[in-house]
C-alpha cells in the first residue's frame, strides 16, 4: 500500500513487528526453555522464566531410553516414506494435469481437490478396518499410504500450475531429439519445475513427521510408533516431570524449525501456491 | 496440509492458452496421471463409500472377526441425535469453528494489512511467525497443557496484572476457550498468509489514484480493499472453517476431549466410538455427520473456485 514510509513509521511498524514476534515466539521459547530445567525448578511451587539453573539431563533421559530413539527412528521412517510415495505418484499426475488437456480433466481435478478437503475422522475407521483384513497393520508403511493419500492431491495442486510456466517449447525441443515421454518428463519438465518439487519434498516429508491420528491408529503396538503418536505413552511415564516432556516436545518440533529456517522461501511458496509471482 | 488454489489465479491465467496435444499425446497424459488417481480412489473413495456403508451397520470388536454385523438401517443416526453428550459435542464443534474462523480471520487480515507494508523486517517476521503453523498439532497441545495448568505460564501472567485466572483445563466453562487460544495461534499466522497474498494482487496504482483523490485510511479500506478482497475472504474463510472444523490433534493430546466432554469435538468424538470402545459403526456414523457439515461448505468452496477458473 504505501511504498514510500516516513523514517519515523517505519521505525514504529519495526518495534510492532518486533513485538508481535515476540508474543508468537514466546510459546516456542517456554517449551526449550522448559526442557533444560532441572527437575527441582520444572515443577517447584515458584515459576521461573528461564532456567536458574541450567542442565541437559531431561534431553538425556530422553535420549538414553531405547523407545524414544525407536520412535524417533520411526518418525523419520514415516516421513520418509510419506514423501516417497508422495513424489512418485504426485508428481507425475501434476505434470499430467498441467501439461495436457484430456477428457476427463475436470473429473480428475475434482476429485483431487475434494480429497483434499476430506477429514482424516472420514476415513480412519475404514481404513483402520481395511488394513486390518490385509494384514498390513503395525507396518511402517501402512500410516504413510493413508498420509500421502491427502499430500499427493496437495502436490497436484501445487505444482500443477509450475508445470504449466515452463514454455511449451521446451519438452518440443526434447520431443524432436527423440527423447520419449519419460524421458522429457525426467529430464526436461522435473528440473524445470525444481522449485515446486522442493517445495513438495519440505511439506510431505513434515506431514509425515506431524502425523498423529493415523500413526498411533494403525502402528498398535508403541515400538511401531513414531514420535507423536507416543507422546501419551511418555506423558504417563514422566508424570509431572514437564522439564522432560518439553524436551521430548523440543526434539519433535527441531527439524520443523530446521526445515523451517532453509526451506523457508519453498514452504511459503508453497502455502499460497504461486499467488505472489516472482 | 492447506493450499488455496484459489489463488493461483494469476498463473492459471497465464496458462489459459491450451496446448495442442495428438491423440497420441493423450494417451501418455493418462499414464501420468491415472496412478495418483486410482490411488485416490482406493485410499480415500473407498473408504469413504464403505464408511457410509459401516454408518448402517452395528459392526463392533466383537462381530469384526465373525462378520455378524448387520445393516440396523439409520438406527446409528438415532441414537447419536438421542444423545445428549452428542448433541454436545456437534455445539462444541461449532462454537469452537465459529471461535477460531472469528479470531483467526480477523487478527490474522490486521496482521496481512500491516506486513503487507513494506518496511524492514516486515519480511523475515511475517516468516518467523508462520512457525507456529508448521510444527506439529500434537506439540501444540502438549504447550497448550502446560501454559494451561491452574499454576502454569497463562495463569501466572494474569495474576501479574491482578487478575485471578481460571483452573482452565480443569473447568467445563474454561477449557473450550483454552483450546480456542492455542488453535488461533496457529490459525492467524496461516490466515495472514493466505490474505496477504490477497492483498498483493491489488495494484498500488488503484490505492495512489484514490490518495489523490483524497480518499482517507478508512475509505481506502472499505471501499478499495474490502470489495476487491470479497472473493480472496470468503476463500480464506471456507477453507478455514473446513481446516478448522475437523480438528482433533489438539483436542486429543491437550485435553482428551475433557472434562466432561467441554472440548471433545466431532473428530475426537468418533475416534473414541471407534477405537476406545470399538463401536466402528458409530465412529463412522459420528465421522459421517462431521462429512455433512463439511460438505456443505466443501461445496461452496468448489463453486467458488469453478466460478474462478472460468
Amino acid at each position: 500500500m504505501d511504498t514510500l514510509m516516513s523514517r519515523k513509521k517505519r521505525i514504529l511498524c519495526s518495534v510492532i513487528a518486533v513485538l508481535i514476534a515476540f508474543l508468537f515466539l514466546f510459546p516456542i521459547y517456554w517449551l526449550v526453555q522448559l526442557s533444560f530445567k532441572p527437575d527441582m525448578e520444572a515443577f517447584g511451587r515458584v515459576l521461573t522464566y528461564y532456567p536458574h539453573t541450567f542442565t541437559f539431563a531431561p534431553w538425556m533421559e530422553n535420549l538414553d531410553d531405547p523407545v524414544f530413539m525407536t520412535s524417533l527412528r520411526n518418525s523419520f521412517i514415516n516421513a520418509f516414506l510419506t514423501m516417497s510415495i508422495t513424489l512418485v505418484l504426485g508428481v507425475p499426475a501434476a505434470y499430467g494435469m498441467g501439461r495436457y488437456k484430456v477428457r476427463g480433466s475436470r473429473l480428475f481435478l475434482l476429485t483431487f481437490l475434494i480429497s483434499q478437503m476430506l477429514p482424516a475422522s472420514l476415513t480412519l475407521t475404514p481404513l483402520y478396518l481395511i488394513f486390518n483384513g490385509v494384514g498390513l497393520l503395525g507396518k511402517h508403511v501402512t500410516s504413510p499410504i493413508a498420509i500421502a493419500a491427502s499430500a499427493i492431491p496437495f502436490a497436484i495442486v501445487t505444482l500443477r500450475p509450475f508445470f504449466r510456466s515452463v514454455p511449451v517449447t521446451l519438452d518440443e525441443a526434447a520431443r524432436l531429439d527423440g527423447c520419449g515421454p519419460l524421458r522429457a518428463f525426467f529430464s526436461v519438465m522435473v528440473p524445470a519445475v525444481k522449485t515446486g518439487i522442493i517445495t513438495i519434498v519440505v511439506i510431505s516429508f513434515l506431514n509425515g513427521w506431524n502425523d498423529l491420528v493415523y500413526s498411533m491408529t494403525f502402528n498398535v503396538g508403541a515400538d511401531m510408533r513414531p514420535l507423536t503418536a507416543n507422546i501419551y505413552k511418555f506423558q504417563s511415564a514422566y508424570g509431572t516431570k514437564w522439564n522432560c516432556i518439553m524436551a521430548y516436545g523440543t526434539i519433535l518440533v527441531l527439524p520443523v524449525v530446521i526445515l523451517f529456517i532453509f526451506m523457508q522461501k519453498y514452504i511459503v511458496g508453497g502455502l499460497t501456491a504461486g499467488a505472489v509471482k516472482e | 496440509m492447506l493450499t488455496a488454489p484459489f489463488f493461483r489465479k494469476g498463473l492459471d491465467i497465464m496458462q489459459k492458452r491450451m496446448i495442442s496435444v495428438s491423440a497420441q499425446r493423450r494417451k501418455e497424459a493418462y499414464f501420468f496421471i491415472l496412478p495418483a488417481f486410482v490411488y485416490i480412489l482406493l485410499v480415500m473413495g473407498y473408504p469413504m463409500v464403505y464408511n457410509a456403508v459401516l454408518s448402517l451397520k452395528n459392526m463392533n470388536v466383537k462381530n469384526l472377526k465373525s462378520g455378524a454385523s448387520v445393516f440396523i438401517g439409520f438406527q446409528n443416526y438415532a441414537e447419536l441425535f438421542g444423545n445428549e453428550t452428542f448433541l454436545l459435542v456437534l455445539k462444541n464443534t461449532f462454537v469452537f469453528t465459529i471461535a477460531c474462523l472469528i479470531f483467526q480471520f480477523t487478527i490474522g487480515f490486521a496482521f496481512a494489512l500491516f506486513f503487507k507494508q513494506n518496511f524492514p523486517l516486515s519480511g523475515i517476521i511475517r516468516g518467523m511467525i508462520l512457525i507456529s503453523y508448521m510444527m506439529p498439532m500434537a506439540v501444540t497441545g502438549l504447550l497448550g497443557k502446560n501454559i494451561f495448568m491452574n499454576d502454569g505460564l497463562v495463569n501466572n501472567l494474569l495474576k501479574r496484572i491482578g487478575i485471578i485466572g481460571p483452573e482452565w483445563l480443569t473447568n467445563t466453562t474454561s477449557s473450550l476457550p483454552a483450546v480456542i487460544i492455542m488453535n488461533c495461534w496457529v490459525g492467524i499466522p496461516f490466515n495472514m498468509l493466505l490474505l496477504i497474498s490477497g492483498l498483493t494482487s491489488i495494484s498500488n496504482d488503484v490505492y495512489e489514484s484514490a490518495m489523490i483523490d483524497g480518499a482517507n485510511w478508512g475509505q481506502r479500506f472499505f471501499l478499495i480493499t474490502l470489495p476487491l478482497m470479497k472473493s480472496a475472504i470468503f476463500a480464506v474463510l471456507m477453507l478455514g472453517f473446513i481446516y478448522t472444523f475437523r480438528a482433533f490433534d489438539l483436542m486429543y493430546i491437550m485435553t482428551k476431549g475433557g472434562p466432561l466432554n467441554s472440548t471433545d469435538v466431532l473428530g475426537t468424538y468418533s475416534y473414541m466410538f471407534s477405537f476406545t470402545q470399538f463401536q466402528f459403526s458409530k465412529g463412522a456414523a459420528t465421522a459421517m455427520v462431521l462429512f455433512a457439515c463439511l460438505f456443505v461448505v466443501g461445496m461452496f468452496y468448489l463453486h467458488l473456485l469453478g466460478k474462478e477458473e472460468e
